[in-house]
């Protein structure tokens, strides 16, 4: 009997342990695989280097233009931040307008659904052909720009293809999200004597918050891979993308290896923050798994 | 002793719905109504037949296609809070608790969250509700207490009409029974103004001060009860009002019936 019980009170921990562990299975294959190639092969970096990296995150290496790889991992994040800022920002209005008015759904839901279709890192070449090279830095302080490192390293078009991709999955889950808002429940307000801000600010955006926030987990994971494909491109320097590419060339290849890693751990704490988020924000919905 | 205010107008109202492309469904014709300050109307009539077009139209929620709909002397255009509305459903506002829900009407006249919450108490213990479901959420309520809140929510404001659309509609019979209690004795102590719209000739008989008997778009009948509140439901006078309405309905039923 009293063994029953003390399983009783650790069964929550233990399903938890095991869960986790589940989880762990597939990474530990992977690592399994890469450990067998790395032995049989010259070229693929052994775990033990990739993890001499990660473990000395501000050595500056010689192959990578002496740019350490925690700044690159934090140059990647305030880019991301900065242009889904900007998606939140503008996306979020701009799909409540269309989710509530007819006219303003007439006018943008047939180009949202041509834009969604496109592929974010294709407006790589439209936002270069804007922007050119240039930055805040650029902008405040013209030919001395390159002093600047942290302000030059957001350049405009990385930070507008970011913003583009992210901003139609918001501007869509927003939209649909404010149009299933319940007539009644608009109605119910309004007799109360609500202005139209009240309206939107107690009924419509509340209401919608569910879906709007599902539209930031999508666009939180589309800005994390975009970002990495986006640093592709020439005249960047630093970032998780650049140390790949660069990596490449190089042949470090420790230095992209490691660089993966580090994109999968924020990725998942990034998604993990958005849908810890979302938990007050639904809490009177029925429950995700 | 001067006549009691008059608290809603309609003036030959109709509306019109336009359906699909060449469609148009009259759901009031020529409606005429009056209520005085005090008086707690009951709207009876089968479904369909414009009772709740009327509420909405009170409410300012539409506008009428001809005619006028007067509250409290102006126009009724969806500009006054001085209103309450309780659907059948209650339309209780599901992300937020229901202490918050029913302190809405208090939030959008701006006041402070501590007062606001301390009146919405206070009507939540007048409705008889524990003051443990201050914290839940609509799912978690019963019907019964939804719609009382959602009676707590309107009455909050004081409003000088309350209108109500068939709210006690899905509720089993004796919670029903009680909420009709519940409505009584609001009213007796604060004497406002109720449009209650129902299809159930009982509860009509048992609530109102007068039952408009409504039959497509057109105002019918008017029955006055003659008895005072509260009102024993098994009692000869009760019954036997009950019958008449109900054998003149039912005649009126047959004459039109070709």
């Amino acid at each position: 009997m009293g063994r029953g019980q003390g399983e009783g009170s650790c069964s929550p921990c233990r399903r938890l342990l095991s869960k986790l562990g589940r989880g762990a299975l597939l990474p530990l294959a992977v690592l399994l695989l890469w450990h067998v190639a790395s032995k049989e092969s010259a070229i693929v970096p052994s775990i033990p280097a990739v993890f001499e990296v990660l473990a000395h995150p501000l050595q500056e290496p010689a192959s990578l233009d002496a740019i350490p790889l925690a700044q690159s991992a934090a140059i990647s994040m305030v880019r991301v931040g900065v242009g889904f800022g900007l998606a939140v920002l503008t996306g979020v209005p701009l799909g409540l307008l269309v989710g509530r008015s007819v006219w303003a759904s007439d006018v943008v839901s047939p180009s949202l659904g041509a834009a969604m279709v496109i592929s974010p890192v294709a407006w790589m070449p439209v936002t270069i052909l804007v922007f050119g090279l240039s930055s805040p830095a650029t902008a405040l302080y013209g030919d001395d720009s390159w002093q600047h490192g942290v302000l030059d390293q957001l350049r405009f078009a990385i930070i507008g293809v970011i913003w583009l991709g992210t901003l139609f999955p918001i501007v869509l889950n927003t939209a649909s999200g404010a149009r299933a808002v319940r007539q009644a429940h608009l109605e119910a307000v309004r007799v109360l004597g609500a202005s139209r801000w009240q309206v939107l600010s107690k009924v419509v955006l509340p209401g919608a918050a569910p879906a709007i926030l599902t539209g930031l987990r999508v666009a939180g994971g589309i800005a994390w891979r975009v970002i990495i494909a986006a640093e592709i491109f020439p005249g960047t320097r630093g970032g998780l993308g650049y140390v790949i590419t660069t990596a490449q060339t190089q042949a470090a290849y420790e230095y992209a290896f490691a660089s993966i890693l580090v994109i999968g751990v924020i990725g998942l704490v990034l998604d993990g923050g958005l849908r810890l988020l979302a938990v007050p924000v639904g809490h009177w919905q029925p429950r995700e798994r | 002793m001067t006549a009691p205010r008059e608290i809603v107008r309609c003036v030959s109202v109709s509306k019109c719905y336009q359906t699909g492309a060449r469609g148009e469904v009259w759901a009031l014709r020529d409606f005429n109504l009056s209520c005085a300050e005090g008086e707690l109307v009951c709207l009876l009539g089968p479904s369909g037949c414009g009772k709740t077009t009327l509420l909405r139209l009170v409410a300012g929620l539409e506008e009428p296609t001809g005619g006028e709909v007067r509250f409290e002397g102006g126009l009724s255009d969806g500009s006054n809070s001085n209103l309450g509305f309780i659907s059948q459903e209650g339309d209780l506002l599901p992300w937020r608790t229901a202490i918050d829900n029913v302190a809405l009407g208090l939030e959008i006249r701006g006041l402070p969250r501590r007062e606001r919450h301390q009146r919405a108490l206070a009507v939540i213990r007048r409705m008889r509700l524990p003051e443990s479901v201050a914290g839940s959420y609509a799912h978690e309520l019963s019907g019964g207490m939804r719609q009382r809140i959602a009676l707590a929510r309107a009455w909050c404001v004081h409003p000088a009409l309350l209108l109500m659309d068939e709210p006690f509609g899905r509720l089993d019979e004796p919670t029903r029974h009680e909420l009709q209690h519940e409505l009584l004795d609001l009213w007796m102590a604060n004497r406002g103004t109720i449009l209650f719209v129902t299809h159930s000739l009982e509860e009509a008989v048992f609530l109102a001060d007068r039952v408009v008997v409504m039959t497509f778009g057109a105002e019918v009948t008017t029955w006055r009860v003659p008895l005072a509140h509260p009102r024993d439901r098994y009692s000869p006078a009760f019954l036997d009002i009950l019958r008449q309405v109900r054998r003149s309905l039912a005649g009126r039923a047959s004459d039109a019936t070709p």
